[in-house]
């Protein structure tokens, strides 16, 4: 059936980036509003679509194929599946509440602010439904110039040089993967990536050999964007200068498509590497579930303890890829979604405290939760749902990733269990500093509380976590088809 | 032998006779005396209408005549093929942007004479006939004559020591490269049984293949074009040549020097070959360049330092193909030199003519020069950034689709090693063609260096220039199928 949906889906925000440039630059709030209202289209269109996702379905569903670049072999291809759809609308679902929140934090520039941010949304929709490996990549490079510019323009003191390395650090790893890629191409003859599958497959096996070294090549560039210790520090630099809403999107979307990727074209193109790479990604996303947990504990400003919190958290995301067992997959692919909502609602409750404060370092603060019960309560569900407790998100991705663990190899799990524990010692030594204890500084006895547009930001992400801790079932169904197919490449 | 002149020898001529004629009209125009005093600050917009009507009617000679391929014109003097046509109408539309660029930006340095139309005009014309000429006399004619047009062009600004030093090391070196030339020429002529057209050497080659006098005939010609297309160890002249000259010129000569001589050398070595060893060397070359140009880049702060670098490090993605070619496993790649040459093209010309958008009486050329350049005039630090991104090869742009035919070739061929250099030397170069970026939107103007009325043909062209690099990002179709045809058309004929 010939489906535009996916195109529709991945355009509107660059559609509506172009409408917007045509405003004039002082009409800040039809700017603003324009900007939520194109992505809450794309939010409709994402639901609409998943109304019509079968989740039994095998294989790639509402394709696209229009040849675009014929001469250089070059198609444009969509389709989605189990292992995408989650995170497209993870996407969707996040860019409304980001750009709410940008209402009273960004005042300079406005226009270019909105229109960076929907040229990112069309990127990472992009990289979540490309089938053809050149259109990937294409969206995959196109969502880092917006970021750079959010990181670079509206960030901190130190955005400069966040922003050249938060770029340099992702071309590295990227350009690297593009020779992989054209090596793949004069091997297959082809980019398009499900064609490309088949013919690795049957006619055209690498030999082990070459697989050992794109491998090296396309994990690189994604490790880096996941990141992978010892790849990660580029990501508390960009973090911490980053703007509210840059953080939001790089911790609750752009990070996820590196361990997408992953899952996507690194694992499937050369199965025979990822199982020799096995023990070393396993034990590298296990130093930096305790790496990043260790670190986290330590530090004082409070953005910089979440963007180390990520890097454990996508650390199980890693785990849970390479160590090949259907559940810890599928709970892989929920952690994202998890990590996505949780940190990212963290991220915007440290931007509405800091819009009225202007610190993020722990130590101006201590008992505010008597002066804002509202966004304390908040907050501590996000930090809950971090950490894993039952009944709400955290919980189901956590413990499916460990469960999987602890079937292929206990010491594994065992290691990543201690980074659970650990993960509630740094949330909750952060929630006391944070929330509890007596009121030392008295700024912070007249904080004002959430007002009705922070509670339109917030309330969505409280309720999805809910949802999901609570009744998972839907979203499991979703993905686990998909996994099961995909494991099937390992039936060795 | 008869003298007449056919019909085709007519077409063939034409686009560059056009070029010729233009420069002289101008050079008539701009000859009435009275308004000498003030001359400089006018914009003389009538010259730079003649001049693109010029430009459009050679471009238009050039898209429509031709068709099929017709060699041994002129006595063997030159061909008329889909792949001289493509490298002149590169050429062309450069001259195009270029005079449209020239009015306005020469007024605001004072010096806008009609010499400096004419004398682009007749270096178009001989790159135009270099990008034809099959034969080594015609091909070291247009070469020398183009180098003067060009010679001039870089002393511009007579008031300038920079300028008039650049001029006179550019002119020294130039006439110590068409040495070179000229001695492999000799050679070459030597060799082959006395005859001075490509296609006598390319049937006289496969014979005379292992005679070493032959072998040092190529290489040193290959040397003579190495110069003009600033190859390292032959590069030493561009960084002070290009910060020398008027800004305008500067983006005329890198894109429209370059593209002719990579032409003509393409031509020469098809027809010549060369084999495994040439092909060695220039691969070390095409190495060298490519990092040392990256590398070279990485400290400057004058941004037409830095371009002139980047430049370089262009030279050698392109000397791939060559590489490539040489080895037996046929031209075909010299498409994606074509397709290359078109991207490099339309982004060098946008960066170097935002560069002339912020003089005022002379080159503002630091990096810092740009600051704040986006809230001022956001439409230009776009045309700025676009340029940027397309040099380092980010996708969506023109200069991501060259080198993504580029390095496929060179995996394709076996040389995995070049394209992992190439890459290599990308990432690098990725540093520093985020500086201006930075510069334009990262940090604030510090003084009034962005009030400058900008004149209208400066913008149009910049329109051009980055609307071509979106173009040929987004859906390069049609010029890739162009460039694999003319390539077709250069190994058929």
């Amino acid at each position: 059936m010939a489906s535009h949906i996916l195109s529709l889906i991945v355009l509107t925000p660059a559609i509506g980036a172009l409408l917007l440039a045509f405003v004039d630059r002082k009409n800040v709030s039809v700017i603003r509003q324009g900007a939520l209202m194109i992505s809450c289209v794309t939010l409709a269109l994402g639901i609409l679509m998943a109304g019509s996702f079968e989740g039994s379905t095998l294989g790639y569903q509402m394709v696209e194929t229009h040849s675009w670049i014929p001469g250089l072999g070059i198609g444009y291809h969509l389709g989605i599946d189990g292992i995408s759809i989650l995170l497209v609308l993870l996407t969707c679902f996040t860019m409304p509440m980001v750009f709410l929140s940008t209402w009273k934090a960004v005042g300079t520039r406005v226009k270019e602010f909105n229109i960076c941010l929907l040229l990112m949304q069309t990127g990472m929709l992009g990289a979540f439904v490309a089938l053809d490996i050149i259109l990937f990549y294409l969206y995959y490079e196109a969502m880092l110039i917006p970021m750079y510019l959010i990181i670079g323009i509206w960030g901190g003191k130190r955005r400069i040089y966040a922003a050249l390395k938060f770029f340099i650090y992702t071309m590295v790893g990227s350009l690297l993967m593009f020779l992989a890629i054209l090596y793949l191409w004069q091997h297959t003859g082809t980019f398009d990536l499900p064609l490309m599958l088949e013919r690795l497959r049957t006619s055209t096996p690498l030999d082990p050999q070459a697989q050992f070294w794109l491998f090296g090549a396309f994990t690189l560039s994604f490790a880096i964007k996941v990141p992978l210790f010892p790849l990660h520090t580029w990501l508390p630099d960009a973090h911490v200068e980053a703007p509210t809403a840059g953080s939001v999107v790089l911790a609750g979307v752009l990070l996820k498509i590196g361990t997408y990727g992953l899952i996507r074209f690194a694992v499937p193109l050369f199965p025979l590497a990822a199982l020799e790479f096995q023990p070393l990604l396993c034990w590298l996303s296990l130093i930096g579930i305790i790496f990043g947990a260790l670190m986290a504990l330590v530090q004082d400003d409070i953005k910089k303890l979440i963007a180390y919190s990520s890097v454990s958290h996508l650390g199980f995301v890693v785990l849970a890829i390479f160590v090949f067992d259907a559940s810890a997959i599928t709970g892989g692919v929920l952690q994202m979604v998890n990590h996505g909502l949780s940190t990212g609602m963290l991220f915007l409750l440290i931007g509405v405290i800091y819009e009225r404060r202007h610190t993020r370092e722990l130590s101006d603060y201590g008992g505010i939760a008597r002066v804002v019960p509202v966004y304390a309560t908040f907050f501590i569900i996000a930090t809950l749902s971090s950490i894993g407790l039952p009944g709400l998100n955290g919980f189901v991705g956590e413990f499916l990733i460990l469960a999987g663990t602890f079937k292929v190899d206990p010491l594994y799990g065992t290691v990543a269990a201690t980074g659970v524990i650990l993960g509630a010692l740094y949330m909750l030594k952060l929630v006391r500093l944070f929330l509890f204890g007596p009121i030392i500084h008295d700024e912070n006895r007249v904080i004002p509380d959430l007002d009705a547009r922070e509670w339109t930001y917030l309330l969505p992400f409280v309720l999805l976590m809910i949802w999901i801790g609570l009744y998972p079932k839907p979203f499991i169904e979703m993905v686990q088809p998909s996994i099961e197919h995909y494991l099937q490449l390992f039936a060795y | 032998m008869e003298l007449l002149i056919s019909p085709t020898e007519i077409e063939a001529i034409l686009p560059a006779g056009i070029l010729f004629l233009t420069g002289l009209v101008l050079l008539l125009v701009d000859l009435g005396g009275k308004e000498r005093a003030d001359s400089g600050m006018n914009p003389k917009n009538h010259l730079v209408f003649i001049g693109c009507a010029g430009s459009v009617l050679a471009l238009m000679a050039l898209v429509t005549g031709g068709g099929s391929v017709v060699t041994s014109l002129y006595a063997g003097a030159m061909s008329d093929d889909a792949f001289g046509r493509f490298a002149g109408a590169l050429v062309t539309l450069a001259l195009l942007l270029t005079t449209l660029g020239a009015g306005g930006y020469l007024s605001s340095i004072g010096q806008n004479r009609g010499e400096f139309y004419s004398l682009l005009f007749f270096g178009a014309g001989a790159m135009v006939l270099l990008c034809q000429a099959t034969n080594l006399v015609s091909i070291f004619v247009a070469i020398e004559t183009l180098s003067l047009s060009v010679f001039v062009l870089a002393g511009y600004t007579t008031d300038r020591r920079p300028s008039s030093e650049g001029a006179f090391k550019y002119f020294v070196l130039g006439a110590f490269s068409s040495g070179f030339l000229l001695l492999g020429m000799a050679f070459l002529y030597g060799v082959s049984g006395g005859s001075l057209a490509l296609s006598d050497i390319a049937a006289n080659g496969p014979q005379v293949a292992d005679d070493i006098l032959f072998a040092v005939g190529v290489l040193l010609m290959v040397i003579g074009f190495a110069f003009k297309v600033g190859a390292v160890p032959f590069h030493s002249w561009i960084p002070d040549v290009y910060q020398g000259a008027p800004v305008i010129a500067v983006g005329w000569m890198a894109v429209a020097v370059k593209v002719a001589s990579f032409a003509a050398l393409l031509r020469l070595l098809v027809a010549a070959g060369g084999g495994e060893t040439l092909s060695r060397l220039i691969a070390a070359i095409a190495v060298v360049t490519m990092l040392l140009g990256n590398l070279a880049a990485l400290n400057q702060t004058n941004i037409k330092r830095m371009l002139a670098y980047s430049g370089i490090a262009h030279t050698g993605y392109l000397l791939i193909p060559l590489v490539l070619g040489l080895t037996g496993t046929g031209f075909e790649s010299g498409s994606s030199m074509l397709f290359y040459l078109a991207a490099y093209s339309v982004t060098t010309f946008a960066a170097f003519a935002v560069i002339a958008t912020l003089s005022r009486g002379q080159d503002r050329e630091s990096i810092d020069d740009l600051n704040g350049l986006a809230s001022k005039h956001p439409m230009i630090a776009v045309v700025m950034t676009l340029a940027m991104l397309s040099l380092a090869g980010i996708p969506l742009t023109a200069g991501f689709v060259g080198k993504l035919m580029i390095f496929r070739d060179a995996v394709e061929g076996g040389y995995i090693y070049l394209a992992l250099i190439g890459i290599i030397s990308s990432v690098i170069s990725v540093y520093y063609y985020l500086r201006p970026v930075v510069a334009m939107y990262f940090r604030e103007a510090t003084g009034d260096q962005h009030e400058v009325e900008h004149p209208w043909g400066l913008h149009l062209a910049l329109a051009l220039a980055g609307g071509a690099i979106l173009l040929l990002g987004i859906d390069p179709q049609a010029l890739v199928e162009f460039s694999v045809e003319s390539m077709r058309s250069l190994l058929g004929g």
